[in-house]
């Protein structure tokens, strides 16, 4: 048979590389996640801490569980850090939930909230914050009744998703196709409740646009643990991802059990994504576009992009909602808008550079 | 069943929604040889292709391959048997040519997550193999129909399997490339491969196959030597067309298509003119 032996990069091994690769990235995403996080308990609308005294205030409030503790410490202790932690959470659970929702559905427009889950979570939160529906077991005026909310709304719009998508033959199209109707019906009835709100719209409107102002220490770390433990779960079936860009038939002729794989994963990711707007409401952007950039700029390997996107995730939001809190303080802007801003320029750059030898 | 067959279909039909898309049919084909798999658009090539891999889960009916009842096993053990190679690769969101190959070694992969020395030391011996090492860092949209083809027969090769399926492996290629796949798949049968391959040249097919398979409504027509089984009375009621099947200069089957056959004739439509 034909042959070209000859060249001059021939013994290297692309395994290698990739490992390589991946290593890169995990440390530099570490240092990179580290030094937003500092920037981030670093800087507030009341001024600039330096990046020392903020990690000696962080280290002297934990150390001293968060009770009297001076000026810098309470700022830092109360409100930037329980901020910053939840932001890390959620950042890298939309990139998550937006790479898995790209390579299952195989479509580059599609983001976490293409199963219906954001309308579903909306509805249900304006209802709670609009009218003051109540939850049975959870009282009007607790701090959880909006996530928990949330959380109801999301899973039960991606529930009937679902079933209309394995109802009508459950391809890739089916769910796109069910999660649009899906999330036009919810977001109508949602528009109703808002339209209902009167007082209390600004508060409906705040969830709208996401935010993370109103997270404490609890909910902080009921957002990251579960968001940022799935999200590493996740990249456990990487290498399922990279087969499922190949198309279904060709994943179902290498041995994969598609169906269960497509099931599984779009919970996952659903759940992902309603754990990440519960207590900050909708943030849109990073789950559509932080993959494409982390794809663009390495490849179409999983095992790489996924730790990518966790780490640029994670920073971009960390980034957006500093410039949120701080740039027109003490006004605080929705993150959503800021992570939108800062996004679109470097993506459109990236498009220009490199989107010629990108089919995706 | 021999040990010189690969495969053998006993009774094997597909329904879809009522319609009989493959229609009780029973064949085996020897190890080592180039089989054509012809008919008509909608005739169940495809479909049946797809019952061999398991990609459709068959209606009714078995399926061997290499002596192995494949109806009980596992879709991971069957890849290790038979693959597919599709007809073109679709969106492939900037994969590499290394990166696609590579998929193909997914039923071998026993760890969670990276392959081993040996699975880059059979991609790369197929990148070679197919002349395509040099373009590995490439992105697969950005190569020619012809190399594309290539690289997914590649991808199917590194499965190492006993029977290759190809639908329609030539539908995009220039003269040139169309023979150029033809003496791969050609060279892999030489190997002791069997690869089974659906098209619609059928003159190409004649000339290079060792076996015919002619299909139609889902059902087996004849089986046979090219030579022997394609005729111009065969290709009347295959594919109701009036053909022209002769040798050339060099003994080589050709099929030159001269009208189709129609109940309403098309050419004696008259068509109006909307000019005055």
């Amino acid at each position: 048979m034909k042959s070209d032996m000859e060249h001059p990069d021939d013994e290297v091994s692309e395994i290698s590389i990739k490992k390589r690769r991946f290593r890169l990235i995990v440390a530099f995403g570490l240092v990179m996640s580290v030094i937003a996080f500092l920037i981030s308990i670093s800087i507030s609308a009341g001024g600039i801490v330096p990046v020392n005294e903020a990690i000696g205030a962080m280290f002297s409030a934990i150390a001293k569980g968060g009770t009297n503790l001076n000026t810098v410490e309470l700022y830092i202790y109360s409100s930037r850090l329980p901020r910053a932690i939840a932001a890390i959470g959620v950042g890298a659970g939309l990139a998550i939930a937006g790479c898995m929702y790209q390579a299952i559905i195989r479509n580059p427009l599609v983001d976490p909230y293409i199963t219906g889950v954001s309308s579903g979570a909306g509805c249900f939160a304006i209802a709670v914050v609009a009218l003051g529906v109540s939850i049975p077991l959870i009282g009007s005026n607790s701090l959880y009744i909006i996530p928990v909310a949330a959380i109801v709304g999301g899973l039960i719009a991606f529930g009937i998703t679902m079933g209309v998508a394995e109802g009508s033959g459950g391809s890739a199209s089916n769910y796109i196709l069910a999660g649009v109707i899906v999330g036009f019906a919810f977001s109508s009835v949602q528009t109703v409740f808002l339209s209902m709100a009167k007082d209390n719209l600004s508060n409906a409107m705040w969830w709208l646009y996401g935010s993370f102002a109103n997270i404490t220490w609890e909910n902080a770390w009921i957002v990251m643990i579960p968001a940022l433990g799935i999200s590493l779960i996740a990249m456990v079936w990487a290498r399922e991802f990279n087969l499922f860009m190949m198309g279904e038939d060709q994943a179902k002729q290498l041995g994969m059990n598609v169906k269960r794989f497509k099931r599984t994963m779009m919970i996952i990711a659903s759940v992902l994504t309603a754990i990440c707007v519960a207590f900050c409401g909708i943030i849109g952007f990073v789950g559509l576009i932080i993959p494409h950039a982390c794809r663009m700029a390495m490849g179409t390997d999983h095992r790489l992009i996924m730790p990518a996107s966790i780490v640029l995730g994670a920073c971009l939001m960390l980034f957006s909602d500093l410039i949120a809190r701080t740039v027109l303080s003490p006004l605080e802007l929705p993150v959503g808008a800021i992570t939108a801003m800062i996004g679109t320029p470097i993506f459109a750059y990236m498009l220009i550079r490199r989107g010629r030898e990108y089919d995706g | 069943m021999t040990d010189d067959e690969v495969l053998r279909i006993e009774h094997l039909s597909m329904v879809f929604n009522d319609h009989k898309a493959v229609n009780d049919v029973s064949y085996s084909l020897p190890k080592g040889k180039l089989v054509g798999l012809i008919g008509p658009n909608g005739c169940g090539k495809s479909t049946m292709m797809k019952c061999i891999c398991k990609i459709h889960q068959m209606t009714d009916g078995k399926i061997f391959v290499g002596g192995q009842d494949i109806s009980n096993m596992r879709p991971a053990e069957v890849s290790k048997l038979v693959a597919s190679v599709p007809a073109e690769a679709g969106q492939t969101f900037g994969m590499t040519v290394m990166d696609m190959v590579m998929l193909g070694r997914y039923p071998f992969i026993d760890k969670i997550w990276w392959e081993t020395e040996d699975d880059e030391r059979v991609v790369r011996e197929a990148l070679r193999t197919f002349g395509i090492d040099h373009l590995r860092r490439k992105k697969v949209s950005t190569l020619s129909s012809g190399e594309r083809q290539r690289a997914l027969i590649a991808k199917a090769y590194v499965q190492q399997p006993i029977l290759m399926l190809v639908d329609e492996p030539t539908s995009h290629l220039d003269m040139k490339y169309k023979l150029d796949v033809m003496e791969y798949l050609q060279n892999m049968a030489r190997n002791d491969m069997t690869v089974l391959v659906a098209e619609h040249d059928i003159s190409l097919m004649a000339r290079y196959c060792d076996l015919c398979v002619i299909m139609k409504k889902g059902q087996i027509i004849d089986i046979g030597d090219p030579k022997k089984v394609v005729t111009e009375q065969l290709i009347r009621d295959v594919y109701e067309v009036d053909a022209r099947v002769g040798l050339d200069v060099d003994g080589e089957i050709y099929v030159l298509p001269k009208r189709a056959r129609w109940d309403n004739n098309p050419g004696e439509t008259h068509f109006e003119s909307s000019n005055p």
